[in-house]
């Protein structure tokens, strides 16, 4: 198919505007004369059409044997943590699929890495020192809460045991000192005991 | 201003291995020839870049391809066993490799082929430009011809190749 032929000046100027490569005094020229000539704004349209060919033909892979030698020594690590473009990435695989020299450097990059992520992080170490060094005792703060639920649950079941229909403790308090003695007894004994000279005091008033 | 980095030879041959081989494509329309010559730019950019002093590397590298590829069609006139396609011969016929065939659509089989067509001049503009994907600095650079003689070349080739295939308007 012929394309269109005109003798406008212009025209010569269309695949340079097409591409971005006009100076602003072209670029104005250009864009006013599209406005009126209808051979120029054809021809744009036959050029913009052969230029889209050409760029959107396949972009082929070169075959191996031009390309010899080739590894990815310094890409390795970027690929093992996926921070390689998105299109080198794939292209890597299917290199390592091929060549033992890169395989073998991934695996002891792989290592190497995770040696150095499996080191104890600093906040665990710390804690630890804590511990050891008895600065900051956990368990009285837990002894303390325990005692405290105990306390509580005895002034609900004395209230109960009060009320004006005496129909039997609502809480069975000698079963309710003894489980939760026991369960105090862990954690602190001298609560266990409290607990229990506070369960007797209630029972036999 | 940044200073440049000067790639080394696995480097380019990552970077710049596939557009080296698809400029030579597009050029000669043939797979063995374009490996061969891809061999060659990377083993001449070897040598070079022992020598190289940092300034623009792609019209440096562009301008290896292109010496590659004239010596290439030099050689081939002084014995002209094998068509380079400057003219009907071998157009259409380039024993694709199996990329190729996968990719091979109706559609890019015709342009390839109008393309071969081309004069040598202009479809050297018109590939640097819409296949290597160089602007027109860069293409005067490494064909060493004036930016008003890229802009002319590469706009006469597209219209040659409009004129040669038919498309759907």
């Amino acid at each position: 198919m012929a394309s269109v032929t005109h003798a406008c000046a212009v025209g010569e100027l269309l695949s340079a505007y097409l591409d971005g490569e006009l100076s602003r005094d072209e670029l104005d020229t250009v864009v006013s004369h599209l406005d009126t000539c209808l051979d120029c704004i054809a021809e744009f349209h036959e050029l913009r059409q052969a230029r889209t060919m050409l760029r959107t033909l396949p972009r082929l892979e070169v075959p191996d044997r031009a390309l010899p030698d080739i590894h990815y020594g310094a890409e390795l690590s970027a690929y093992l943590d996926g921070e390689l473009p998105t299109g080198e990435q794939p292209v890597v695989f299917a290199h390592m699929a091929l060549c033992d020299r890169c395989r073998n450097e991934l695996y002891e990059l792989d290592a190497a890495r995770t040696a150095v992520r499996s080191l104890p992080r600093l906040e665990a170490l710390l804690e630890r020192r804590h511990v050891d060094q008895n600065v900051v005792p956990l368990r009285p703060k837990r002894r303390s809460w325990v005692a405290a639920s105990v306390a509580a649950a005895v002034v609900v079941a004395v209230v109960s045991f009060a009320g004006n229909e005496p129909q039997g403790p609502v809480v069975d308090l000698e079963v309710f000192s003894v489980q939760h003695g026991a369960r105090l007894s862990v954690q602190s004994p001298a609560s266990m005991f409290d607990a229990e000279l506070t369960a007797a005091d209630v029972s036999n008033p | 201003m940044a200073e440049e980095l000067v790639p080394d030879w696995e480097d380019v041959a990552r970077r710049y291995g596939r557009k080296i081989y698809n400029y030579a494509y597009r050029l000669t329309g043939n797979p063995d020839d374009s490996a061969d010559l891809v061999q060659e730019v990377l083993l001449r950019v070897r040598k070079g870049l022992e020598r190289y002093t940092p300034g623009s590397f792609e019209g440096w590298l562009w301008r290896i391809t292109r010496n590659v590829f004239l010596d290439d069609v030099r050689k081939r006139k002084r014995r002209p066993t094998v068509p380079l396609c400057d003219d009907d011969r071998g157009v259409g016929n380039p024993s694709p490799s199996p990329d190729e065939v996968l990719s091979s659509v109706r559609l890019s089989e015709d342009v390839q082929a109008a393309l071969l067509k081309l004069p040598i001049d202009f479809r050297e503009c018109v590939v640097l430009c819409d296949v290597v994907g160089l602007t027109y600095d860069e293409i005067s650079d490494a064909v060493d011809i004036p930016v008003g003689t890229v802009r002319s070349r590469i706009h006469r080739g597209r219209k040659m190749l409009r004129d040669m295939l038919t498309w759907p308007l």
